[in-house]
């Protein structure tokens, strides 16, 4: 099976960019923005809607792009094509702390559900669509929201997780329970629901809030330990900014005064 | 019925954690038989398998069985496989599909049915924008009922203070005086106390504010050739003001307003100081012109002002429209029309009318 040459590389460690090498006449979708750097020969096309049916009708195309804003992408997508007649390579950055998933998606059957927002990019001809996520509690309180993404296809995909990254696989019946927003990917084999915390008192204290996610094997799952959205709220509540308290370390007089003063320049 | 063979994937002890390809089909014991791909791997003979719905959604099939290992688990995803694999079971394990099959359409059912309630929340407020367009004349008789005169003159300072922040304005002066000897011979009996202003603006227009605020634009003061022509235009106003024109569509612009920031949330919380600032460039129905047309015709009548000199200035401004169209127009609209119909009104009347004593002249020499 493993006779795919490797062809792309991830490089740094909390901040990653991964660097695909393509060979003549291949090509890779990017989200849009997300590109770093290209060589000579690479040809940039900017495609409305996700850039696997380049055949399909004017409707076709629009229902891919409504999708996309559906699942919080950007309407567009970029196509990188090596038009050159030797190996080139483009990059990819991945926009916040965390870590890059490769996923062969003809390893875990060719679909991979993940959590919106969450893909960065892929070999051409891979479909990204949506899944809804018909579990109304787990839609409401899975914290992932209804809306998840599909991406379809053979190829290598590459998805962000924030934080650091935990690749788990569940065997039949297996199950773990899962802080909500911290699911980034599972197999579609893997059962997705919430559980309750089970006390009152662990649900109003415990911090956890009122569910836990539930997945249940067998599959394999892909588990982030720091949501950007729980990033997010970090920052704000202790960006002066924004309203919050800038003193968290350091003496009265550090914080308090020289903090105040020295970071009174923005 | 047998050897039908439904493609899936296969989990199990010592086999890769996502899983393999693997086709299986039903032997007549009701024992599934499982075939991974590639030749390493050998045939593996389910007993007692249970079979339900999982994975993401519950959209697809799960059977899983006890072996000497550990539990293995065979997931068929596509629908063609899931019919297959139903359609070659055994009678015995038919059963087993049957709430399968059920949790997921239970599920469907729980999610379109959320999903149609949400959709209702969302749509609310468009379905009560719908409603009140359909209904909005009745919902603004009904309001203005509910409005006293004094805070109709409150609203009309209102009116008048937001006015003054954009333009200038005269309460004082020959103009003022001017336009006050005119106005208040339209405005006996009316339970408003009128109070006449003259806006320092170029154009050829002026409006009526609620509870008895009428604004006449310099522009017009001087385009008109006498004071009867000036009293035509007053004459209108005023009755845009006594048949509460101004406030009906003051109230259709908050409703609607109020509706709009229900859908899309208002941050600014400015609605009725907007409302007001709208309110002078308030365009009225056809019908309420025809309307304030016939009641301005009918005060000036009773006031005993020869109504030709409204009509003078009717035809003035359609003859200009063709040209440059005056200010007034784009509130007041198809003066053409609007003459036709008064020319026939005024038509009718024969009889001999006493010139405004009223002198224009030193209030165009003054103004600005």
């Amino acid at each position: 099976m493993a006779m795919d040459v490797v062809d792309y590389e991830i490089f740094g460690s909390e901040m990653q960019y991964v660097e695909v090498e393509l060979d003549p006449g291949e090509a890779a979708v990017g989200e849009a923005g997300v590109m770093m750097y290209m060589q000579d020969g690479i040809q940039m096309d900017t495609v409305f809607g996700d850039g696997s049916q380049q055949q399909g009708g004017f409707m076709g195309k629009l229902m891919g792009a409504g999708k996309r804003l559906l699942t919080g992408e950007s309407l567009f997508t970029t196509v990188f094509h090596n038009e050159g007649s030797g190996k080139r390579r483009v990059a990819f950055a991945a926009p916040y702390p965390g870590k890059i998933i490769p996923v062969h998606l003809t390893d875990i059957g060719g679909t991979l559900i993940c959590q919106k927002d969450s893909f960065l990019c892929a070999a051409k001809g891979v479909s990204l669509g949506i899944a809804f996520q018909k579990k109304l509690g787990v839609g409401l309180f899975g914290g992932e929201g209804f809306i998840m993404q599909k991406l379809e296809g053979d190829g290598m995909a590459f998805v962000h997780a924030g934080g650091t990254l935990k690749e788990m696989v569940l065997a039949p019946g297996e199950s773990l329970r899962v802080d909500t927003g911290c699911v980034v990917a599972i197999q579609p084999s893997v059962d997705f629901d919430i559980q309750f915390v089970g006390k009152i008192k662990s649900a109003v204290f415990g911090g956890e809030g009122f569910f836990f996610s539930t997945l249940t094997g067998p599959g394999k799952v892909w588990l982030q330990s720091l949501p950007l959205s729980r990033l997010a709220n970090r920052i704000i509540l202790s960006a002066p900014a924004a309203g919050g308290r800038s003193a968290d370390q350091g003496s009265l007089l550090g914080a308090g005064v020289l903090g105040g003063l020295l970071g009174s320049d923005d | 019925m047998i050897d039908r063979p439904f493609c899936g994937r296969l989990f199990g002890p010592g086999l890769p954690g996502t899983g393999i390809p693997a086709t299986g089909s039903w032997g007549e014991d009701g024992c599934l038989r499982v075939s991974p791909e590639g030749a390493e791997q050998e045939e593996l003979l389910a007993e007692n398998p249970v079979i339900a719905a999982a994975g993401f959604n519950v959209e697809s099939l799960r059977i899983n069985w006890q072996a000497a290992g550990g539990v293995y688990a065979f997931i068929v995803e596509s629908e063609a496989d899931r019919n297959a694999c139903r359609a070659s079971a055994t009678p015995e394990t038919v059963r087993h599909f049957t709430s399968a099959v059920g949790a997921r359409i239970k599920l469907d059912r729980r999610f379109r049915l959320g999903g149609a309630f949400l959709t209702l929340i969302l749509l609310l407020p468009l379905i009560g924008i719908g409603l009140f367009l359909l209904n909005s004349d009745k919902v603004a008789d009904w309001a203005v009922k509910r409005i006293s005169s004094e805070q109709e003159a409150q609203l009309g300072e209102l009116v008048l203070a937001q006015t003054k922040l954009r333009m200038k304005i005269l309460d004082r002066g020959p103009a003022v005086d001017a336009v006050n000897a005119i106005g208040s011979r339209l405005t006996t009996g009316s339970v408003h106390r009128y109070r006449w202003f003259v806006a320092d603006r170029p154009d050829i227009n002026a409006f009526a504010a609620p509870g008895g605020v009428v604004v006449v634009f310099s522009g017009l003061i001087r385009s008109a050739g006498s004071a009867e022509e000036i009293a035509g235009v007053l004459a209108h106003e005023v009755a845009h003001a006594e048949l509460r024109h101004s406030l009906r569509g003051m109230i259709k612009i908050l409703g609607l307003r109020a509706l709009v920031s229900l859908l899309v949330g208002d941050a600014s919380g400015s609605v009725f100081a907007d409302a007001a600032t709208r309110l002078t460039e308030l365009r009225f129905s056809r019908e309420a012109e025809l309307e304030a047309d016939d009641e301005g015709l009918r005060r000036l009548i009773a006031a005993r002002i020869n109504p030709n000199g409204m009509l003078r200035f009717y035809g003035k401004l359609a003859s200009e429209q063709r040209l440059s169209p005056p200010a007034i127009l784009s509130t007041h609209p198809a003066t053409g029309e609007r003459l036709e119909r008064l020319r026939r009104a005024v038509a009718q009347r024969s009889e001999s009318w006493v010139p405004l004593p009223v002198d224009l002249g030193p209030s165009r020499m003054i103004l600005p």
